[in-house]
């Protein structure tokens, strides 16, 4: 018997009641660790590296060949005003619905914070937007705010808020705004979910002490709740904001960009020049930069909020 | 500084009424312990004085004005909480000023107040420090730190010290009780350990099960227990009780417990043929050449004085001796009790039975 089988027997109190393969048993880490490490690096490093690889690359669009010309798609990107368009969309987007998010889901949670009966029942109701497919409720969505029959753009025709000549998405100013809303009827229960968990885990006791130190409910939010709260808002405004920066669905299903570009995000670019220009190294480029432009942003703002995970 | 005036106070939880109609009158600068074992309600009351449970029926008033159903911060009272309750995002300062700043109180005013109670507390040193960067002394003191800027008309205390340690817990019972001392402010203070409301009290009020027991100063409630409960409750180790029966001896009443004959107090308000619960506390039962023999079991010193653990005919009896005798397990020793302050307790009704005048 090797030393292994001898450990084995020993760990069973010297039977063998079930008979695992050896490596089962491996008290090495790498049986453990090799097949999420295969995963990461086929379906995540691997792509990354090749796309970025990809981005050093000149294709020609008739001939179909692929040239290795470092600079090329770089100073494209620079140029290309499209893109820094697309920042700014990306940048309105995800700033105006994580604002809109962060407050309504906060409001929410403050509401739903109570031991009473059927409040439960309640917070259970609030998660179902969240089971909702993004696309069906762009589909959704896409329907109610239809010109001619939906039912939101008639409520505000009949309010006199929009005009019937201009209709919420096909119309510049108003179109990605309407998309920012179907995102936040999606999206806010999960604020509300993280800032609930947090309200509930709150001491009891320095909100007690405010009240005899003389603190009304309102100064006891935002003298207490608020800055106790401060970590995990930072930890739900870095999840939020990282997954609102690559919208994509929302923008695909309802406006397709448009009108114009007027709803173009940076993701929804990407999808553009990969699947209508096919010019697949250009594409890779503005995704490795979208990428960047994440990871710097998200980065900064751990910094300076010092989020702690 | 004011009066607490509790009176026919019920709280129910529910169908669960857990405090029965309670009176209580604490007077202007006096110290009074709401003393009681876990869930007699003593938290209860104190949270009901404070506002932060509402009272089902009764009256609570602070000073000359009745307070039911006003918010907690209308009542200017300060509270120090078991856990500190301490603001963990705000440094020491602007924890002790939180209730001087929501008040709107001039900034020059607040530092002068803030410095005073650092100085009183020797907390100067951690004033700027945040209360996660402090002990567990340090952090309860802020908490009354907290308590004594604003000058509040009570001070309410829900056992402050339970989370120290035995020897910060007997220096901070000093350091309250000098703060009492010298503010003269009317204080309520729960708490389960005996020791601290005998220490600390002008007033114990004793708790079980919603009722108050008894309520009086430390030596009398400790001389003269009301009741089986107060007497058990009260001292460490506790009273011995021995159960028996009053029978009549020549011209004078005894206790018969088994075949004992222990001695009565003159003119108890007892008959013959009673059934009672001998009660003398180990002090009061002291090793004397003439006494009933008693066998050793453990000898327990501890510096002072030395506690005895003895079988005396079939009960098991602690007497305290404040001589160095060499005794040992198994031997046979002679205890006498001090009929002066010898406890009869009717058996059935658990009330103490008391003298004649």
């Amino acid at each position: 018997m090797n030393e292994a089988q001898i450990n084995q027997q020993d760990r069973r109190g010297g039977r063998k009641l079930l008979a695992f393969p050896q490596w089962l048993t491996s008290e090495h880490p790498f049986p453990w660790l090799f097949p999420a490490t295969a995963m990461l690096v086929v379906f995540g490093i691997y792509p990354v590296l090749y796309s970025l690889w990809l981005s050093f690359f000149k294709r020609n669009p008739a001939t179909r060949v692929e040239k290795f010309q470092p600079s090329w798609n770089w100073s494209k990107l620079i140029e290309d005003d499209r893109v820094w368009d697309a920042v700014v969309v990306t940048l309105t987007y995800t700033s105006v619905a994580l604002v809109i998010q962060l407050a309504l889901g906060m409001l929410i949670a403050l509401l739903l914070d109570s031991d009473r009966r059927g409040y439960g029942v309640l917070r259970a109701l609030m998660t179902l937007p969240l089971v909702v497919p993004p696309a069906v409720t762009g589909m959704m969505f896409l329907l109610m705010y239809d010109g001619s029959f939906g039912v939101i753009s008639h409520v505000l025709y009949d309010l006199g808020i929009i005009s019937p000549n201009a209709p919420l998405l096909a119309t510049g100013s108003t179109a990605l705004m309407s998309v920012i809303i179907v995102d936040v009827w999606q999206w806010t229960p999960f604020m509300v979910l993280i800032m609930l968990a947090g309200l509930r885990a709150l001491p009891k006791d320095p909100f007690e002490a405010a009240a005899i130190d003389g603190a009304t409910d309102i100064q006891a939010f935002f003298r207490l709740t608020l800055p106790m709260m401060s970590k995990i808002i930072a930890l739900a405004v870095l999840i939020r904001g990282i997954d609102l920066f690559r919208i994509y669905d929302y923008v695909k299903v309802m406006t397709d960009s448009g009108p114009g570009t007027a709803t173009e995000t940076l993701t929804a670019y990407t999808g553009t020049v990969y699947f209508k220009s096919a010019d697949f190294p250009y594409a890779s480029t503005v995704a490795i930069f979208t990428l960047l432009t994440v990871l710097i942003i998200a980065n900064v703002f751990i910094k300076v909020f010092k989020v702690r995970f | 500084m004011a009066s607490v005036i509790v009176e026919k106070l019920v709280k129910k939880y529910g169908d669960l009424e857990v405090l029965h109609s309670i009176d209580l009158d604490v007077e202007d600068g006096q110290f009074v312990v709401l003393l009681g074992p876990s869930g007699c309600g003593k938290s209860t009351l104190l949270r009901t004085i404070a506002g932060l449970e509402s009272s089902t029926s009764g009256d609570i008033s602070i000073g000359d004005r009745l307070v039911n159903g006003v918010h907690p911060k209308d009542r200017n009272i300060a509270m120090v909480f078991q856990n500190y309750a301490l603001y963990a995002h705000m440094k020491v300062r602007d924890n002790m000023a939180f209730s001087m700043q929501l008040s709107k109180t001039p900034k020059a005013r607040i530092e002068e107040r803030v410095n005073w109670a650092a100085s009183i507390l020797s907390l100067e040193p951690y004033l700027d420090r945040y209360p996660k960067e402090l002990s567990g002394g340090q952090r309860q003191r802020v908490a009354m730190g907290r308590a004594i800027v604003r000058d509040p008309d009570v001070f309410l205390f829900d056992e402050p010290l339970s989370n120290l340690d035995a020897k910060l817990r007997v220096q901070m019972r000093t350091e309250i009780k000098e703060l009492h001392q010298r503010l003269k402010t009317t204080t309520v203070y729960v708490t389960h350990d005996q020791i601290e409301a005998m220490t600390m009290a002008d007033i114990v009020v004793i708790m079980r099960d919603g009722h108050i027991e008894q309520m009086g100063t430390p030596m009398e409630i400790y001389d003269n227990p009301s009741n089986l409960f107060v007497a058990e409750f009260i001292g460490s180790p506790g009273m011995n009780l021995l159960k028996g029966k009053i029978v009549q001896e020549g011209d004078k009443m005894v206790c018969q417990v088994n075949e004992l004959f222990l001695p009565l107090p003159d003119r108890l308000d007892a008959t013959v043929g009673q059934e009672v619960l001998y009660g003398i506390r180990p002090e009061h039962l002291i090793p004397s050449e003439n006494g009933l023999k008693a066998t050793i079991s453990v000898v327990e010193p501890t510096g002072p004085e030395t506690h005895l653990f003895c079988h005396l005919s079939g009960h098991d009896v602690c007497a305290i001796s404040r001589e160095r005798m060499n005794w040992k397990a198994d031997e046979v020793v002679s205890l006498e009790p001090i009929v002066d302050y010898v406890h009869v307790f009717d058996a059935q009704t658990d009330q103490a039975v008391k003298r004649k005048t």
